[in-house]
């Protein structure tokens, strides 16, 4: 890490011109989205515990992060608000966050100085990261670069990014849920709607947003072209009760009770 | 309990020893032919490249019915052992053996409690067979256990995707999703046999609980025109679109 990232100052992104159209697109949603999700940053800066996905199933349920967090480095993918890194800085970890979109981390700037928590935050897409190969012993990203990066280009940077033995951790949307999902924006119904044969890039019309999913056998391949070792797939379960999420295109209760509507992939760069 | 056979493998083997004449003369030819293929649309192995090289190696083939692979590998230099749980398939693969001028040892027995040492093969591998049949709790470490380090598990089988699909009540696979994916573990047919399917999360941690590393999911697409004497036209265009049949290949550590 240069003197710079230790002293937890910002680097700002040099990449704009460079930027994919997906990922120019992208933080241009996000941007216009940043408000929305801003309201909801306190929320989720305040929460005690480690949470994933939108039912906030504890990790301490689903077991995806090493158990020692303490002294860890740890670079999240699309950090958005950063509420995750956040978690993991009160656990100890170094966390770093990584965002192409401003708005975002300027919440999450206002955020650590509300709550007191500094770490570095990066202005750069998850496929370009300005970051030193091997300076990291975990990867995360949740709903993040995992969903709006292309899987090619953030999944062999996050490998870059690793050190020998560090981990990845990413959650996505499960894939009967986004075979299910309909094009305008209402949650999923039981109906196959598009095919699971390449799946890929996906546009949506009411948006400019571009996401990007894959098969689970994508998946592995990926991984392992990355050279990872594919260590886990939990598929989670929404819990039989609690309070709605608030996003109208994600699969309501009833739909995540019986089919997975998150899957978080976990894997692992060999070595000591 | 019969022979030591779990419930489900009674009632299998019950119903291979039943049908198996039925089924060598419907599917007898389409997977009968010359070189090893995958499946129900039969897709070159020279194409998926699964197994990899078989000569000089120690293949066991788990669920081996009329033992069309197990044939095809022994003439490609492999030391073949064809395990199956049904006597009757076995008698079809002694035939088949004899027309064919190979000999290899034949095991009568269940994949979830496997007569054979620890450590004695380089590759086990079923297509569409024991890993159908056989609880994936059982059979998984069974196979792990008779793997050497290096070797590699390879099998296929339908999906979960399908079995998610399959309506129960109508009888009939459709594009929406009619059974509950978690939990999803045994099922049983009408036809009195009991099959196993697991989510995709499950089979990646049972292989890894069984010192299996992931290699790959290879999840078959029929090329368009691909024929089945195991599927319908509307299934096949269903299959087109979906994942009705994937590999699993792990390999041991």
């Amino acid at each position: 890490m240069g003197a710079a990232l230790a002293d937890g100052a910002d680097l700002a992104g040099t990449e704009d011109v460079t930027l994919p159209e997906h990922a120019r697109r992208n933080r241009e949603e996000w941007t216009a989205w940043a408000p929305e999700y801003a309201g909801r940053a306190p929320r989720a800066w305040a929460r005690e515990e480690l949470t994933w996905g939108v039912w906030g199933v504890p990790e301490r349920e689903l077991r995806v992060l090493p158990e020692r967090l303490e002294g860890l480095d740890v670079v999240e993918l699309g950090c958005g608000t950063a509420y995750v890194s956040a978690w993991l800085a009160r656990r100890g970890a170094r966390p770093v966050g990584v965002d192409v979109t401003p708005a975002q981390l300027e919440t999450a700037r206002r955020m650590q100085a509300e709550f007191g928590l500094r770490f570095p935050l990066v202005e750069a897409s998850a496929e370009a990261v300005p970051l030193p190969n091997a300076s990291f012993d975990l990867a995360v990203s949740e709903y993040g670069a995992s969903i709006w990066a292309d899987p090619d280009a953030w999944v062999s940077e996050a490998a870059r990014l690793l050190r020998p033995g560090g981990e990845l951790a990413f959650l996505v949307n499960g894939t009967l849920a986004i075979l299910c999902a309909p094009d305008e924006e209402a949650p999923p119904g039981t109906e196959l709607l598009r095919p699971y044969f390449g799946l890929h890039r996906l546009e949506w019309p009411g948006d400019r947003s571009v996401e990007f999913h894959l098969g689970y056998g994508d998946w592995i391949r990926l991984l392992r072209r990355c050279g990872l070792e594919v260590v886990d797939l939990v598929e989670v379960r929404a819990p039989a009760s609690g309070e709605p999420h608030p996003y109208p295109a994600l699969p309501e209760r009833w739909w995540a009770r019986r089919w997975p509507s998150e899957q978080i992939w976990k894997a692992r760069k060999p070595g000591p | 309990m019969s022979d030591g056979l779990s419930e489900h493998a009674a009632r299998n083997r019950a119903f291979w020893d039943r049908a198996a004449d039925a089924y060598q003369a419907e599917h007898g030819e389409h997977i009968g032919r010359p070189e090893p293929r995958w499946g129900m649309w039969q897709l070159p192995e020279a194409e998926l490249q699964v197994l990899g090289v078989v000569d000089g190696r120690d293949v066991l083939e788990l669920g081996c019915g009329a033992a069309q692979w197990s044939i095809l590998l022994a003439g490609r230099g492999a030391r073949v052992v064809g395990l199956d749980n049904s006597a009757r398939q076995l008698e079809h693969a002694r035939a088949a053996m004899a027309a064919a001028g190979v000999d290899f040892p034949l095991v009568h027995a269940s994949a979830e409690s496997v007569p054979l040492v620890d450590s004695s093969f380089d590759v086990v591998f079923a297509d569409h067979g024991a890993n159908r049949f056989s609880d994936p709790y059982l059979w998984v470490p069974e196979a792990a256990r008779l793997l050497r380090p290096g070797g590699l598990l390879a099998f296929s089988g339908g999906t979960p995707i399908e079995t998610v699909c399959w309506s129960p009540a109508e009888d009939r696979l459709t594009s929406t999703l009619q059974r509950d994916y978690f939990g999803l573990h045994r099922i049983e047919e009408d036809d009195g046999t009991v099959l196993f399917e697991l989510p995709y999360g499950e089979w990646i941690r049972l292989f890894r609980a069984n010192g299996l590393v992931v290699e790959d999911l290879l999840e078959v697409r029929p090329p368009e025109g691909a024929s089945s004497t195991y599927r319908s036209e509307e299934e096949t265009a269903w299959a087109r679109r979906w994942p009705m049949e994937q590999i699993w290949r792990a390999r041991k550590t």
